[in-house]
């Protein structure tokens, strides 16, 4: 059970920045995952040579994540649709950023196994480092903390502050919000940051309980599409519900299958994700938030 | 016939010169089925590796079993776990008989695209009808998803370890590396051969209405789902053969060889490098490519002494930079998209020459 709650905030986390890109700058963002392993390894960083527990290195791998992100914005995707480049040509740069980040999580592996001789830099786990909490393990209350926290913030942002206003005004109709004075530049880059920064959150958070290597966030990439795309791409607290969903999902079928089925369910715990997406895609495409719940049930009681 | 030793700075230059044929051979042959979805008909396959390795483990699950149940060798109930001792036996019996080891490529060959096309259908099922980040993300989450399978599931080609294949080419002895090269290069030819009969079908104006807009080829009657389904189907059952004949090259199947970096990534540098529409572009990209390619790889030899860290990621970063750079200074590629003529020229200009004044036609002609 802790497990899925687990798994449910750290892919909401993780959706919900991927979501915030692809409302602002209608591009599938393919380097996400790679964001979080940028928060693994600086909070193994800090934690190895520094002893810095993992929860402190939140902001830092906040800023640095969040700053790493704004950069690409800034640098790679804002020039290129400048010059009119089309939808695949950016998602397929974002793909390109993505193996630049794999090569570099390489090298810096490399360089801290060869050169500062950390054997484990390609295979870590600071469980240990984890504090506790009422006999339970720090992150299963921190975790789903912190992603109420930044919900809230979120929701109190986008509703009762003039940026936030704004930022949602410039996801509706971009132009329109360009002619009544708001600085969409701004908007976009406001929601790169606060992605990258929520991902590398994540990613600090990660460390805690699942092992890291240099490829954990390409291997995330699926269930964080698959938690988007459920919660419907164009809604960040669908992505909220989303991510718990398919997190949640992942773990109690997996932990359930293996106990009724036998242990062959483990290997398979990649597929559920990656069935939730498909299924969602077929059944309904536009996600969760889209779906007209009040209506759907009225329809069934009326029957 | 042997093959004459030429060493050069201590590595067999003919042996390198046949190995880079073969991977050029094997990267135009996807590269063009890449072009094919993507620079004709805008299909963003971003799952390329999937049917890739779809088809190399057609050669691991299928052509063994085949063979060995053809020639009548005892699997001992359980072909993966004595893959080792069956192999030798079925490899003898196959050198024996040109005929037999011919046989077995093309049954394979079917058997691959089929399963090729078929999984093109299935992967893309769920989000070919719509947008086509949806169908990116799709493919690629489904490509990812296929490595975890082939790595788990061991009845197919045996998990993470994988498999040794039957080797059709046997019975050229010590040549047989010369044959699988040749196999690669004649299909290599044969796909250049289809893909620029197809460039100047009308059917290729037909993808190129359905990328460019769909609203107005779906007013013009043409189906857009089913047409990208088609493209996909054809270009992944193509791709499956070349992932086939790269197994027969290797004489194995191993899942990690089959990463996304390699067989997803690198076709999308080179299709977009060469110039995404244009066959001969996506063939110069290849060899620009893999020049690029060889060119770091033997970087490594001089620097791999002075850097802390494997040379590998340099090539995964120079070539992430690389494409980006394109994609900013050239994203048309080398060569840039010609369009079809729907006539020969010369019959154009002859038309054209009847029904405009002279006197007007001077700038037509020129663009011409």
């Amino acid at each position: 059970m802790a497990d899925a709650l687990v798994y449910g905030c750290l892919y909401a986390l993780m959706s919900m920045g991927l979501t915030l890109t692809y409302m602002t700058t209608k591009v599938p963002n393919f380097a996400h995952g790679s964001f979080v392993t940028v928060g693994v390894y600086l909070a193994f960083t800090l934690y190895h040579f520094d002893n810095i527990s993992a929860y402190y290195s939140i902001p830092f791998s906040f800023l640095l994540v969040g700053g790493t992100a704004v950069a690409i914005y800034r640098f790679v995707l804002k020039p290129l649709s400048a010059r009119g480049a089309s939808l695949v040509s950016l998602m397929i740069s974002t793909l390109a950023i993505d193996i630049v980040f794999i090569g570099i999580f390489g090298i810096y592996s490399d360089m801290l196994s060869n050169t500062y001789k950390v054997f484990n830099s390609k295979f870590f786990l600071l469980a240990d480092s984890d504090i506790s909490i009422l006999g339970l393990r720090g992150l299963t209350v921190i975790a789903p903390l912190i992603l109420a926290l930044v919900t809230a913030v979120l929701w109190l942002a986008l509703n009762k502050t003039k940026f936030g206003i704004a930022m949602r005004a410039a996801v509706e109709n971009p132009s329109l919000a360009g002619v009544l004075g708001i600085n969409i530049e701004r908007v976009y880059i406001a929601s790169w940051f606060l992605a990258g920064g929520l991902a590398g959150l994540a990613g600090s958070l990660m460390v805690l309980w699942l092992p890291g290597n240099p490829h954990v966030g390409s291997d995330l990439i699926v269930a964080i599409f698959a938690s988007s795309i459920l919660g419907g791409l164009f809604s960040v607290y669908g992505a909220v519900a989303g991510g718990l969903m398919v997190g949640g999902l992942t773990v109690l079928v997996t932990v359930y299958g293996s106990q009724l089925l036998g242990s062959w369910v483990d290997a398979w715990e990649v597929g559920i994700p990656m069935l939730i997406m498909a299924g969602s895609l077929l059944i309904v495409p536009q996600g969760i938030t889209a779906v007209n719940w009040k209506h759907l049930f009225a329809s069934f009681r009326k029957r | 016939m042997a093959l004459p030793t030429i060493t050069f700075l201590g590595i067999n230059v003919v042996l390198f010169g046949l190995d880079l044929l073969a991977f050029v051979a094997l990267y135009v042959a996807i590269s063009l089925t890449l072009n094919l979805e993507f620079g004709f008909a805008g299909v963003p396959n971003f799952g390329k590796v999937l049917f890739v390795a779809a088809g190399a483990s057609v050669g691991g699950a299928f052509a063994g079993r085949f063979a060995a149940w053809v020639l009548n060798v005892s699997t001992r109930g359980d072909f993966i776990r004595f893959n080792f001792l069956i192999m030798p036996v079925v490899n003898t019996a196959l050198a024996a008989s040109i005929p037999l080891s011919f046989g077995l490529l093309l049954i394979s060959v079917v058997v691959a695209a089929a399963s090729g096309a078929l999984l093109g259908f299935l992967f893309s099922y769920p989000a070919i009808r719509l947008r086509e980040d949806y169908l990116a993300m799709t493919l690629l989450a489904m490509a990812q998803f296929f490595q975890i399978f082939l790595n788990n599931y061991y009845p197919l080609i045996g998990g993470s370890l994988g498999l040794e294949l039957p080797d059709p080419y046997a019975w050229a002895g010590s040549d047989r590396y010369v044959v699988a090269t040749g196999v690669l290069v004649v299909f290599a030819v044969l796909v250049y051969i289809y893909s620029e009969t197809l460039a100047h079908s009308p059917l290729a104006r037909t993808l190129r209405a359905v990328r460019d807009n769909e609203a107005a080829s779906e007013a013009l009657g043409k189906d857009d789902v089913a047409i990208r389904r088609n493209t996909l189907m054809v270009a992944s059952a193509i791709s499956a053969i070349a992932g086939l004949l790269y197994s027969f090259y290797t004489v194995d199947v191993v899942p990690a060889t089959f990463g996304r970096v390699e067989w997803t990534f690198w076709p999308w540098v080179i299709v977009i490098m060469g110039g995404a529409a244009n066959n001969l572009g996506v063939t110069i990209g290849v060899l620009v490519f893999w020049v690029m390619i060889k060119g770091i790889d033997s970087g490594k030899f001089v620097f791999s002494n002075y850097i802390p860290f494997d040379v590998t990621w340099l090539e995964y970063l120079l070539i992430g930079v690389v494409l980006i750079a394109i994609l900013m200074v050239r994203p048309q590629g080398i060569l840039s998209e010609k369009s079809t003529p729907t006539l020969p020229k010369s019959r154009l200009r002859r038309i054209l020459e009847k029904y405009t004044d002279p006197a007007e036609s001077v700038g037509e002609q020129k663009k011409l």
